[in-house]
């Protein structure tokens, strides 16, 4: 069978590509079997000034060549069948003009604004900052991103309403998605209806049963749910194939920067306006831009579109935050990043969590959004030259931080972007007081209340919450 | 209960402890004296013998005067005990106003304007967008391809899903000021309960939500949400355990706690000054309006539709345009099973005139005087009384009143969720199904904007079973 049909549908592990690049990229290539990528980037590593020119040159040569190639170093390319090659160098063309076309961006500008709600407020956290402070007012400061306020609660709804208006634009008449959580189904059923799209969503039929709520508002907003066996990567195997299967008429949105090139780069585009907002903002609010970023990393579509303005500003530190789960070690968990190797999945290399036969392992946490046993290309590409750093925060973790910030704050976080919160717990102590950290909180939880109501029943040793 | 009423025989008034206070007055109202202990003498006023004349121009009316009336509606009609606190609150409301750090322009303005502004940019999101709906404003086009522009002012996009944070982050910080650190509230579905548990998280103070038993249990979630918010929510048996008697045990627990408690209500009901309170800290939604009116189409809505349950979004979108005359002013209220089943909440379209929770308004009584429970299907327009001030515009004929059944809601809730992708609340839904009966009357181009008042994923479960999807 053809190597890149197949790499549609299962992992495949290559033995170390590009052996000229090794040296360079300073450590050695996994081979197929067994390596265990070193999980976490050390908090007192050094950035050597040679070490921040070679990463700069790094980001700088990616980023020229990224069109062309859709490699983010060795990350990311176009393993995809021949029939959808020709499918997705027209998409490459049709998005590079839109980029640069000043009708679409007017439109898109106006919908962001007024259908999805941009600006979102870069908040100050004053209880939040005041409880990570030393007892003597020293601590960091902690702002908060709020893309909970967003039209259908989180970061999604950029991404979607971008997508279906340029295709829209290409002429396409329906549109196919794939969902675990629910959020992007329900942000692209949104979009779609807006712009009188038809709308096909396919999901797992795991996560049709436990996400029956936003199963139901994507009813609601018109769209067409279909359920598959299996989970999410089922069903993005399923969506890729429906698409593959009438490429005139279908459009495959994608919820996330994964995919063949140029999916990572177009989602990452229309993510980017978080990072742009939050920069302005920043200036504004403190003269200054942010010193740490944080942000949950799933795929990683909301930590890129945080992340990626900042990229080259050596000075502000990237922090991904994934999911441990139930344990990163001997638990089930989905630190594609902190624990997977490098593979291709669905349509680029990445990291991803396989085991020695190159099977996808089945990912899990709290937080469904971050159940994706790939990630990002261009994530991994980050991070592997060190550019951003990796950490991990379990369920129970997340669930803590979604009462904290609920408590000190009025905000109830998604469990998703409770991961990022959770991880100030370890990150506030080691910075100097006054350091301005941002927190992207890349959804609102109302989704996950009932998780949380579960949880807490349990936590009390199964006695009912009397009223 | 330190009230008197001297009236002539055609008056009926029954007032009991345990009752909602409710009176019936005849069409012709009587002259009646006011008796108010304690701080200030008895005054005695005359009522209009007529209805006021329509050709007054609302400008020369005070909205409200220095009583707190709206007309004849509004006032104070409080236990002895809470006198103090109300004229308290309205002094503190008003003297801030003089405060000149915090002075802005005309009229009354907000305790530390600088900090509330922050607030509502931050915390809340505002400005919420003046949103055109194309799909929606094609839907409503005639045959020959004319008819209205339909705009939708996004108060679904605020945190917290509503338009009731406004209010909720205004008195909070009101009730710091004043150093209040207990805050109550009554809440029926959870809504205002959710938003001033919110502000008190926010704000760090201690909150107690009063709910019915009967509400709590259809909302468990939203009660696990308040007290995981950080809120003490307690249930209240009596009457039919639902809003109007969780409105009744906060006030009770008002009266007893009144030195440190503040209570938050949740709309332009209640004892002045809360009326005018609630709808000046809702105004920043017509105001945004104007100025956005002005940059997308260079000029002024022509009409403006709002549903009413108490009658705080209405208010907070029509203040700014009420002396615009040339602005219509739509209040759409629930008729639920219909008009004429007796299972509605169509206050001012069906109810009389008496005192509820300490102002006169219209409100939904029998022949008794004892209140009617309403029904809607959505939780947050099943109030049967109505802001004071609402019944002094229909009374004037400033705005109109009509209503739309849950049938009718429940298909505009559907509409709008497929042709814009934005599921309105089922509140919203009912100003949303009036555009079926408004947009055919209307000529070409007329711009209407509709105050899209919260947003709907909490009623999708409700909505479900009748939409069969």
């Amino acid at each position: 069978m053809n190597l890149q049909a197949l790499s549609l549908h299962h992992a495949i592990s290559f033995p170390s590509l590009n052996p000229n690049n090794s040296t360079r990229l300073g450590f050695r290539l996994p081979s197929h079997r067994g390596f265990k990528i070193a999980s976490v980037m050390s908090p007192q590593h050094t950035w050597t000034q040679t070490w921040k020119t070679d990463v700069l040159h790094l980001i700088d040569e990616t980023e020229e060549s990224l069109f062309k190639t859709g490699k983010f170093g060795r990350f990311g390319g176009v393993f995809v069948p021949e029939t959808l090659v020709t499918c997705l160098n027209m998409l490459l063309s049709e998005f590079s003009f839109c980029l640069n076309d000043p009708h679409f961006q007017g439109e898109l500008a106006t919908a962001l604004r007024d259908y999805v709600g941009r600006e979102t407020p870069l908040y100050f956290a004053q209880r939040l900052t005041d409880h990570y402070n030393n007892g003597r007012g020293e601590g960091p400061e902690i702002y908060l991103k709020r893309e909970d306020l967003n039209h259908g609660g989180a970061h999604k709804i950029n991404n979607a309403i971008a997508q279906a208006m340029l295709a829209k634009r290409m002429g396409r008449r329906s549109i196919v998605a794939a969902t675990g959580a629910g959020q992007h189904g329900v942000a692209t059923a949104a979009a779609c209806a807006k712009l009188d799209m038809e709308c096909t969503i396919i999901m797992g039929d795991v996560d049709v049963a436990r996400q029956s709520h936003n199963v139901r508002l994507m009813k609601l907003l018109g769209a067409q749910v279909k359920s598959i066996k299996g989970s999410f990567k089922d069903a993005t195997s399923e969506a890729i194939r429906e698409w593959v299967g009438d490429l005139e008429r279908k459009y495959y949105l994608a919820g996330t920067a994964v995919g063949p090139h140029p999916c990572p780069a177009m989602v990452r585009e229309f993510q980017s306006v978080i990072g742009k907002e939050t920069r302005k903002q920043a200036m504004e609010k403190w003269g200054g831009k942010p010193d740490v970023l944080v942000a949950c990393v799933g795929s990683g579509s909301n930590a890129l579109g945080l992340f990626h303005e900042f990229v080259r500003d050596e000075d502000v530190r990237l922090i991904g935050v994934e999911a441990a789960g139930t344990g990163i070690d001997g638990g089930t968990h989905s630190a594609t990043l902190a624990k997977g190797e490098i593979g291709v999945y669905h349509g680029a290399m990445t990291y991803l969590l396989q085991d020695d036969e190159g099977q996808i392992v089945g990912p899990h946490s709290v937080g469904v959004g971050l159940e994706y046993p790939g990630v990002s290309p261009e994530l991994s590409f980050l991070r592997d030259i060190g550019r951003a750093e990796i950490h991990t925060v379990t369920d129970e973790e997340a669930l803590d931080a979604y009462a904290l910030l609920c408590r000190l704050e009025g905000i109830c976080p998604a469990l998703e972007a409770s991961h990022a919160l959770a991880h100030l717990g370890k990150l506030c102590s080691t910075l100097p007081s006054g350091t301005k950290v941002v927190v992207n909180c890349s959804g609102r939880g109302d989704k996950d209340i009932e998780t949380v109501f579960k949880h807490q029943q349990q936590k009390s040793s199964g006695e009912l919450i009397s009223f | 209960m330190a009230f008197a009423a001297s009236s002539s025989s055609a008056a009926t008034a029954r007032y009991s402890a345990q009752s909602d206070l409710a009176f019936r007055i005849p069409s012709n109202p009587p002259k009646f004296a006011p008796y108010i202990s304690g701080h200030t003498p008895p005054i005695s006023c005359k009522m209009a013998a007529t209805a006021v004349d329509k050709e007054l121009n609302a400008e020369a009316l005070q909205r409200p005067d220095a009583f707190g009336r709206f007309g004849r509606f509004g006032g104070k009609y409080v236990p002895e005990t809470l006198m103090a606190a109300l004229t308290e609150l309205e002094a503190a409301f008003n003297s801030l106003a003089t405060d000149h750090e915090f002075q802005s322009g005309v009229g009354l303005v907000f305790v530390s304007r600088k900090e509330l502004d922050g607030i509502l940019k931050d915390y809340v999101g505002r400005d919420s967008p003046l949103y055109f709906a194309e799909r929606l404003t094609e839907h409503y086009k005639r045959h020959d391809g004319t008819g209205p522009h339909v705009y939708l002012k996004r108060e679904d996009l605020n945190h917290t899903g509503a338009h009731k944070i406004n209010n909720a982050v205004a008195q909070a910080l009101l009730a710091k000021r004043l150093g209040k650190k207990r805050i109550i509230a009554e809440t029926g579905a959870g809504q205002h309960g959710v938003a001033t548990a919110t502000v008190c998280a926010r704000f760090g103070l201690e909150c107690i939500i009063y709910m019915g038993a009967q509400d709590m249990e259809r909302q468990a979630l939203n009660v696990f949400r308040m007290r995981l918010l950080g809120a003490e929510v307690r249930a209240v048996h009596s009457g039919t355990a639902t809003l109007k008697d969780a409105t009744s045990e906060a006030i009770r627990d008002w009266v007893t706690n009144v030195e440190t408690t503040h209570y938050i209500l949740g709309s332009v009901a209640g004892p002045h000054p809360y009326p005018m309170m609630v709808r000046e800290f809702h105004k920043v939604i017509g105001q945004e309006t104007r100025k956005q009116a002005l940059e997308k189409w260079g000029g002024k809505p022509d009409v403006i539709v709002a549903c009413i349950g108490g009658g705080s979004n209405a208010m907070g979108i029509f203040h700014e345009f009420v002396e615009d005359e040339d602005v219509r002013l739509i209040g759409v209220e629930a008729a639920g099973f219909g008009l004429d089943s007796g299972k509605h909440a169509a206050t001012l379209t069906k109810g009389e005139i008496g005192v509820l929770h300490g102002a006169m308004s219209y409100l939904l009584q029998d022949e008794d005087g004892q209140i009617i429970e309403p029904h809607s299907i959505s939780a947050g327009l099943d109030y049967p009384g109505v802001g004071p001030e609402h019944s002094f515009l229909k009374d004037l004929g400033r705005a109109e009143y009509h209503s739309i059944t849950d049938e009718e809601a429940l298909e505009a809730f559907k509409r709008l969720s497929r042709l814009e992708g934005i599921i309105p609340a089922l509140e919203t839904s009912h100003a949303l199904a009036y555009l079926e009966k408004l947009c055919p009357t209307l000529p070409d181009g007329t711009k209407v904007v509709l105050n899209c008042s919260g947003r709907g994923d909490k009623d999708v479960n409700t909505a479900i079973n009748y939409l069969k999807l």
